[in-house]
């Protein structure tokens, strides 16, 4: 029995997942889904346990305890099935280098099934290497050699593909084609895609679901709007800060962070704090809600290690 | 089965197009050329001479290409054989472990079962075709140059010592290639089974050889004679047997069986013990 308890439409679930190397923990009781058509993120510095996560969904890494499924079938019980639709690269795809791109591909999507030429063909153009794909890999630079690894991570007609930081040692250019490589493919082709990477731009411009690993444990786990705009630290412009600042801190849950910027308790309405400083004297001439710096919410969220969920 | 058979040919594509596989073809013609002229020289000749003499034949119906190619088999095949045969069983699992290309073909959904025994089949392969190649090429050489003629064999630790027209001689020299052969799949399966532990292709290559190595200098000596039958190289020396008189059935099976069952516990324990293994970068 091998059928999980996969909600519907869940590409993939894991429940509880734990594993330890040599006695140091590296992943605490991780459960997360990730819903088909979707391009989820799992950010985390290195160390974090995205690695790890990912050969478990593979069936690389053995779990001490949980269990990882893909499309409702449980990898640890019948991998083959769970695998059947699945694809991946790591970070930087091997290849054997004394081979043409071609015979790679042939020799790689053997041990899924036998793959029509026509359909190697076409992942092939997919990525862009239909002139280069007879030379031999050893020729190839990093960027050809990710083109390539995603190609085969995209035979034999995967509906799923694990990205485990694709981009590394790419060039901005060739990071830019990746990234727009994966969107088409997830917009054209309805293909999910489990997304790691340590680097938070990335996972928020790719992404519409992120799960944050820190040592091992999940920390956030949303959608990026969620945790980008927080509504609660305003930045006022007015003609007296001064004058302002006294007024703002008489209220309740208000702190004043630095001149012209404040954080507000859930309870304090911005408008009722504009009313205040224009009957106390104050011109008001903006007031701006503010987006805080992506690194700073990643780095606020991981160093507190707390849940965020 | 038609799936397995194309991973099979990927597989020999992998071990048949790089350089290094060649390595173990090239060095046996460099050495068989080389035993070649020693033997043309005149006190090898004489040498010869009086061993076939000695023994009740005559030189120069026995000084042929037959029995200058068996020459040449039993004097390299067990110290160059055990290396290369060591070298890529060692190589086989361990390298792409070491190259990362292990952990892109366990992306797949094949069980790690299945790519061993693909890998292992490779394997016997290779040991069948190497032999193979040694054995023929040693032969075609030798009668070019010394022409065809009966086999005279002397294996004094084996305490063989045979005489063979030409056609029984040929006969029992195809048949006994086979059997070498199976011989030493034993030294392939035990560099096999160390490149499935967690260490390096040069690790499980010198570790195989090493113990190889032991095992035949312990089979040599005298004062270890009573623990021969505990010793691999013992089973291995049976495909001379081929050119004894009557063959000795029961004992060729006997070791044969052994070796199998050697063989198969190579591949098992290389199996258990890859198949707990975590890949991880």
């Amino acid at each position: 029995m091998s059928e999980g308890p996969a909600s519907d439409g869940a590409m993939i679930e894991l429940r509880g997942l734990r594993k330890a190397f040599g006695g140091k923990p590296a992943l605490h009781d991780l459960s997360l889904e990730v819903q088909r058509g979707e391009i989820f993120g799992l950010l985390g510095h290195n160390g974090a346990g995205k690695s790890t996560t990912l050969g478990i969904l593979l069936g690389q890494v053995n779990p001490q305890a949980g269990e990882a499924f893909i499309g409702g079938v449980s990898v640890q019980r019948d991998r083959a099935r769970a695998l059947a639709r699945t694809g991946a690269i790591f970070e930087a795809p091997r290849f054997y280098d004394y081979l043409s791109g071609w015979r790679n591909l042939e020799i790689y999507t053997s041990y899924s099934a036998r793959v029509p030429r026509e359909q190697i063909a076409e992942a092939v153009e997919i990525v862009g290497l239909t002139k280069r794909i007879r030379d031999k890999v050893g020729t190839y630079s990093q960027g050809m050699r990710q083109r390539l690894g995603l190609a085969q991570a995209l035979l034999p007609e995967n509906e799923l593909v694990l990205l485990d930081e694709p981009t590394n040692g790419l060039d901005p250019e060739g990071i830019h084609e990746m990234r727009a490589l994966i969107q088409r493919l997830n917009r054209e082709r309805g293909i999910t895609v489990l997304f790691c990477s340590h680097l938070l731009v990335e996972v928020e411009q790719l992404c519409n679901h992120v799960v944050i690993l820190n040592q091992g444990r999940k920390v956030f786990d949303g959608r990026w709007a969620d945790i980008a705009a927080d509504r609660r630290r305003v930045r006022f412009e007015v003609d007296a800060w001064e004058k302002a600042a006294a007024l703002l801190t008489a209220v309740p849950e208000v702190v004043v962070i630095e001149p012209g910027l404040v954080t507000l308790g859930d309870d304090v309405a911005i408008a009722a704090l504009v009313a205040l400083l224009v009957e106390g004297g104050v011109r008001v001439s903006a007031v701006e809600p503010q987006r805080r710096n992506l690194e700073e919410i990643y780095l606020s969220i991981t160093n507190h290690g707390a849940s965020v969920e | 089965m038609s799936l397995f058979l194309l991973q099979l040919y990927g597989e020999l594509w992998k071990l048949f197009a790089r350089k290094r596989t060649y390595l173990g073809f090239g060095v046996f013609l460099g050495v068989e050329a080389l035993i070649l002229v020693l033997w043309q020289l005149p006190r090898g000749q004489q040498w010869m001479k009086r061993m076939i003499e000695q023994s009740g034949g005559t030189f120069e119906t026995y000084f042929s290409g037959l029995t200058v190619a068996m020459i040449m088999v039993t004097t390299t095949i067990f110290l160059l054989g055990a290396l290369y045969l060591g070298l890529v069983g060692g190589d086989l699992v361990a390298k792409e472990v070491e190259d990362g290309t292990m952990r892109m073909t366990l992306c797949r959904p094949i069980s790690r079962w299945r790519v061993l025994l693909v890998k292992y089949v490779t394997l016997v392969l290779y040991t069948f075709a190497l032999v193979f190649f040694i054995g023929l090429s040693a032969l075609a050489a030798a009668t070019l140059v010394r022409g065809s003629g009966g086999l005279f064999l002397m294996i004094p630790e084996e305490k063989l010592v045979s005489f063979f027209e030409f056609p029984d001689g040929l006969r029992r020299y195809l048949v006994a290639l086979p059997c070498l052969a199976l011989s030493l799949l034993s030294i392939s399966s035990f560099s096999f089974m160390l490149s499935c532990w967690n260490m390096k292709p040069a690790a499980a290559t010198i570790a195989s050889i090493t113990i190889f190595f032991v095992d035949w200098i312990l089979h040599l000596l005298p004062y270890f004679e009573s623990y021969r039958p505990w010793m691999m190289t013992t089973h291995m020396h049976t495909w001379l047997n081929v050119f004894r008189d009557p063959w000795p059935w029961a004992q060729m099976i006997e070791d044969y069986a052994c070796l199998v069952g050697l063989d198969a516990t190579f591949l098992v324990v290389g199996l258990i013990v890859f198949s707990s293994r975590d890949f991880k970068s």
